[in-house]
């Protein structure tokens, strides 16, 4: 053998041996892996959703319904001001299609009163596309990029809330991702019984509302009364006061609040209530998460629920705000979060802190208190929310953003529309893959067999490289910790009967050879070097198709073009390179070259 | 030429030179492909206009046609007609009903419910609603809206009303809900109604007739918006031009202009008689059968490719033969490995028709369709268009001017043995 075929001996050795590591946590239990492979190769393939069942959820945002709401509340609010400030008697407001306002003046000159000290306020958002003196008609139109930044807010708020639902549902591994204007939801073993709860769960629409929270309630105290001694266990429920003072009548502010590790033992405990300690119907228990403070007020990594005792009723909703930002105070430095609502909302929100300084009002995103701050003034069209405790100002500081975008996105709730569903239950997948299994067995049986008979010492030099060319495809697929779907274990198998097209266009071409008489030696290495563009070119094609296949596809088409372009690649490798060096050491070197050749 | 080792034997169906005459007969090979499209093109709108029991060009799957199609596990016996009663009287009156083989054999009362809708509530039912729903109750129902993805109802009242009341009087209108919540700012008085999933509601329909427990388990459940559907037809058919264009721009790149147009119709032609396939036996075309007809638009290019890498050497060698004459001996040089190629991926894809299950068995059906027709095609079909083409290419030549060789050659400065 020369030195060369030694050389490449070593090199398919190393990756021979890296390819069977790599597969080793697939294929053998995890109680009888060595080590070794358990600290340095976790990667393995996954069944996808349509073998291991599950539900695949794909929502598209309904953003013609959020514009459309929006432009309703700009125009209700041109309305508003139009008549109050500007003393307008007489005016229709409509919106016609989705972007569009139209406003009819009533003596028609009325018109001009539409001026820029009012859509100075609107100028991002709006623009005049017509305007009609005569007939006292002014058009506005929304802004593209509006449209644009609402369908933004809302994917990101769509994927956000989802996510949190789905993690309070323990899903062991969701994927929640946007495809284009799509959210793709993938929850992978979930059980059958689940489908409906979370295909409930998910649909429903975020909603961002304020509500006051009342403090000092007999209730509280009574509720606190009966909670018994908590063991310290996890699950357990404790019971902690809070106090603080108003900020400029001094007047303090006591409360109980009920905490645990555990959200669902606080749930069951309020449901669990009855008689004279049942919830009052114009109250309910809000939930926060916190991370618990130490004792000089830094934050520990511990986290918890705790309650509030809230007003039912939410007066203010998302839907008033028009703006948030996340700020610094200017005399503490510290970050805050300033926001503004509009006319409407600076009047409800004006009459609801005004009646309630000192208290607490909850932010509540999806059911989920996000801040309870304390109302300090009242609060108009402006706000400010400064967060509490004394933390690191860059964990604050992303306290403070992770709000603003909550109050962002809660201004334009947009529903999700499913476009698309899949639910499989387990069974069905496991019954798929025994048959996929079994007739792959039997496809690869005949080519197998096929190539022994037909090309005999060479057929068993392909079924080697075919076998390799499987072993390494599956292999890179678990690196890539790939999904493994139905349409992928047909990959798979289209790629048994694949494997061997190279060899067998390899292997005519060198019988050619032969047959005009050339040498062994020579008749392989031309066989192989003449083949070259002919195998490349067929796999290139392949691998066209197997692109356009993967960016076309979703779900388990995905699955399946992943195989194929996979397999393409080791195909060649196997089938022209390996094979090639296979015959180096059957026909040998010039030396020793033998006279006839098995093929 | 002396021989430096006696003349081996070979295990040998297809024996080498062969002199099949293909490009002198190929006026009835084109004409078999001619009946074979032209069978395509008449079967897909009788299938939609005169078959009743078909009704449409192709037997779309879901994730095209839009709709709902779940499976259904019985416990007990159960015909179709019954569950198609049952259906209908909940409202799915367009309710498809097929006994579908379990893989395994042993559960007996399987079905595969198709339906329109994806949602509980249809178009005609919710207005339906909205009547009834507008004359209860002391609030006024100002709007209602029900959202085409299906899953929701949106009401708005003129004044507030208590999500749980709403949720009852939809329960007595014969509308299960999950959940109704106040939707948008206080002051608008609308409510998201969440509807129950359509696999619940024909489950509990078809318990409530059958008895408690009669549907044993939904092994699975699809179900695609009418307008997703659309869009994926769209995407398919989109993805299919691309393929075929960008495999035309690698042959011309590889070859040269000449051996592109033979390609792409040979490959058009494989994508239609597959689908032509379909239309015949009205197998289910779903998304998994454009992914094997686009498997076969890169594997048919395969034994294309080896005919014509075989044409362009032997034009080389065999300058002074007529062309017509080079391509039918290049076909017959290569004929053993077209079809021996061919036939291995036939084994395996046959295996998995005949043993697979639902989606692996089309999709195999479809690449036994396409590998046949693959094969023929490089044959009867490339060859014949790249002569043409040739026969125009080097007339137009030589009037420029003689002793121009319009080929690239690869392999000319070979010695020949």
């Amino acid at each position: 053998m020369e030195r060369s075929w030694w050389w490449k001996a070593a090199l398919y050795g190393v990756v021979t041996v890296l390819a069977v590591l790599y597969l080793i946590p697939t294929v053998v239990p995890e109680d009888k892996q060595p080590d070794f492979i358990k600290k340095h190769f976790q990667k393995r393939i996954q069944l996808g959703l349509d073998l291991q069942g599950g539900l695949h959820l794909v929502y598209e945002v309904n953003v013609d319904k959020a514009v459309a709401s929006k432009v309703d509340r700009m125009s209700s609010d041109l309305e508003d001001r139009l008549r109050k400030d500007k003393g307008v008697a007489d005016l229709t407001i409509t919106r016609e299609g989705r972007d569009d306002i139209v406003i009819a003046f009533k003596p028609p000159g009325d018109q001009v009163k539409l001026d820029d000290s009012i859509l100075r306020d609107y100028r991002k958002a709006l623009d005049i596309v017509a305007r009609d003196p005569v007939a006292g008609v002014v058009r506005l139109r929304l802004e593209p990029d509006q449209v644009e930044e609402v369908r933004d807010y809302a994917l990101r708020q769509g994927i956000e809330t989802i996510r949190g639902r789905v993690d309070k549902f323990g899903v062991a591994e969701p994927t929640i991702i946007k495809k284009g204007t799509d959210i793709i939801v993938e929850l992978p073993g979930l059980k059958s019984a689940d489908f409906e709860r979370i295909k409930s769960i998910i649909g429903r629409t975020a909603q961002l509302e304020f509500k006051i929270v009342d403090d000092g309630s007999e209730y509280m105290k009574k509720v606190a009364a009966t909670v018994p001694k908590s063991d310290g266990k996890s699950g357990g429920i404790d019971v902690a006061p809070e106090s603080w003072t108003e900020k400029d009548s001094g007047k303090p502010h006591e409360d109980v609040y009920l905490r645990s590790k555990n959200r669902d033992a606080l749930m069951k405990f309020f449901d669990g209530l009855t008689g004279e300690l049942a919830m009052p119907p114009d109250h309910e228990i809000g939930y926060e998460e916190t991370q618990a403070r130490g004792e000089d007020g830094q934050q520990t990594p511990d986290r918890y629920w705790r309650t509030y005792y809230l007003h039912k009723r939410a007066a203010l909703t998302g839907e008033y705000l028009s703006n948030a930002d996340q700020t610094w105070d200017q005399q503490t430095g510290r970050p805050e979060i300033s926001f503004e609502f509009d006319r409407q909302g600076a009047a409800i929100s004006e009459r609801m802190t005004g009646d309630n300084i000192g208290r607490k009002m909850a932010i509540l995103l999806d059911d989920k208190i996000n801040s309870a701050p304390v109302i300090e003034g009242r609060i108009g069209a402006r706000g400010r929310i400064t967060l509490g405790g004394f933390g690191d100002p860059f964990a604050l500081q992303q306290e403070a953003k992770d709000l603003v975008g909550v109050l962002r996105s809660g201004a334009l709730p947009a529903p999700l529309r499913k476009t698309f569903e899949t639910q499989v239950g387990p069974t069905m997948g496991r019954d798929s893959v025994d048959k996929a299994k079994f007739s792959m067995y039997i496809g690869a049986a005949a080519v197998v067999l096929f190539m022994l008979i037909y090309y005999r010492l060479s057929g068993i030099i392909a079924n080697l490289a075919m076998i390799l060319n499987l072993l390494y495809m599956v292999a890179i697929l678990a690196a890539f910790e790939a999904s493994l779907t139905l349409p992928g274990i047909a990959g798979l198998v289209l790629t048994i009967g694949m494997a061997v097209d190279a060899n067998i266009i390899i292997y005519e071409r060198i019988r050619e050879e032969l047959r005009m008489g050339k040498s062994v030696r020579t008749a392989v290495d031309g066989g192989f070097s003449r083949a070259f563009w002919t195998v490349f070119d067929a796999h290139v094609t392949n691998f066209v198709a197997g692109v356009v296949l993967y960016s076309y596809g979703s779900g388990p088409i995905r699955g399946f073009a992943v195989t194929l372009l996979v397999g393409i690649v080791t195909n060649l490798f196997t089938s022209y390179w390996l094979s090639h060096w296979m015959f180096d050491a059957v026909v040998g070197r010039r030396g020793s070259a033998r006279a006839t050749l098995s093929i | 030429m002396p021989a430096q080792n006696q003349q081996q034997k070979f295990f040998e169906i297809i024996k080498p030179g062969s002199t099949y005459e293909f490009i002198g007969k190929q006026r009835y090979w084109i004409g078999l492909s001619i009946i074979l499209v032209t069978l395509t093109a008449v079967i897909l709108p009788l299938n939609a206009y005169v078959f009743k029991s078909r009704g449409h060009m192709l037997n779309w799957g879901v994730d095209f046609r839009g709709g709902s199609e779940i499976l259904l596990e019985f416990s007990r016996p159960v015909e179709a007609s019954e569950i198609r009663k049952t259906l209908a009287d909940v409202g799915f009156a367009d309710a498809d009903v097929v006994k579908y083989a379990d893989p395994t054999g042993k559960k007996q009362w399987n079905y595969m419910v198709r339906v329109g809708a994806v949602s509980v509530v249809s178009e005609q039912q919710a207005k339906q609603i909205q009547e009834s729903l507008a004359k209860e109750g002391e609030a006024n129902l100002k709007r209602f809206e029900w959202s085409e993805g299906g899953d929701k109802l949106y009401l708005r009242y003129d004044r507030p009303v208590e999500p749980a009341l709403l949720q009852s009087s939809l329960k007595a209108l014969g509308v299960n809900t999950n959940q109704v919540q106040g939707f948008g700012r206080a002051d608008e008085n609308t409510y998201e109604v969440t509807l129950v999933g359509l696999d619940t509601e024909i489950r509990h329909a078809l318990d409530a007739r059958l008895g408690a427990g009669a549907v044993a388990a939904i092994p699975s459940v699809e179900s695609v918006g009418a307008k997703a559907g659309k869009q994926l037809q769209y995407d398919g058919a989109r993805s299919l031009l691309y393929a075929i264009l960008l495999i035309m721009v690698y042959i011309a790149f590889r070859f040269d202009l000449r051996y592109g147009p033979g390609t792409v119709v040979a490959l058009l032609h494989d994508a239609v008689i597959t689908v032509g396939a379909f239309a015949v036996t009205y197998k289910e075309f779903s998304l998994t059968t454009v992914a094997a007809v686009l498997t076969i638009i890169g594997y048919s290019m395969n034994d294309t490719i080896v005919v014509f890498d075989r044409i362009r050497e032997n034009a080389t060698r065999l300058r002074d033969r007529r062309f017509d004459r080079v391509v039918n001996q290049s076909i017959n040089e290569t004929l053993s490995r077209t079809i021996w190629t061919s036939a291995t991926v036939f084994f395996v894809t046959f295996a998995m028709n005949v043993f697979g299950v639902g989606v692996i068995r089309d999709f195999a059906f479809a690449l036994n369709v396409g590998v046949i027709v693959g094969t023929y095609s490089s044959i009867f079909i490339a060859s014949p268009i790249l002569i043409w083409l040739n026969d125009k290419y080097v007339v137009s030549q030589r009037k420029q001017g003689p002793g121009r060789n319009p080929r690239r050659q690869r392999d000319e400065l070979e010695p020949e043995t």
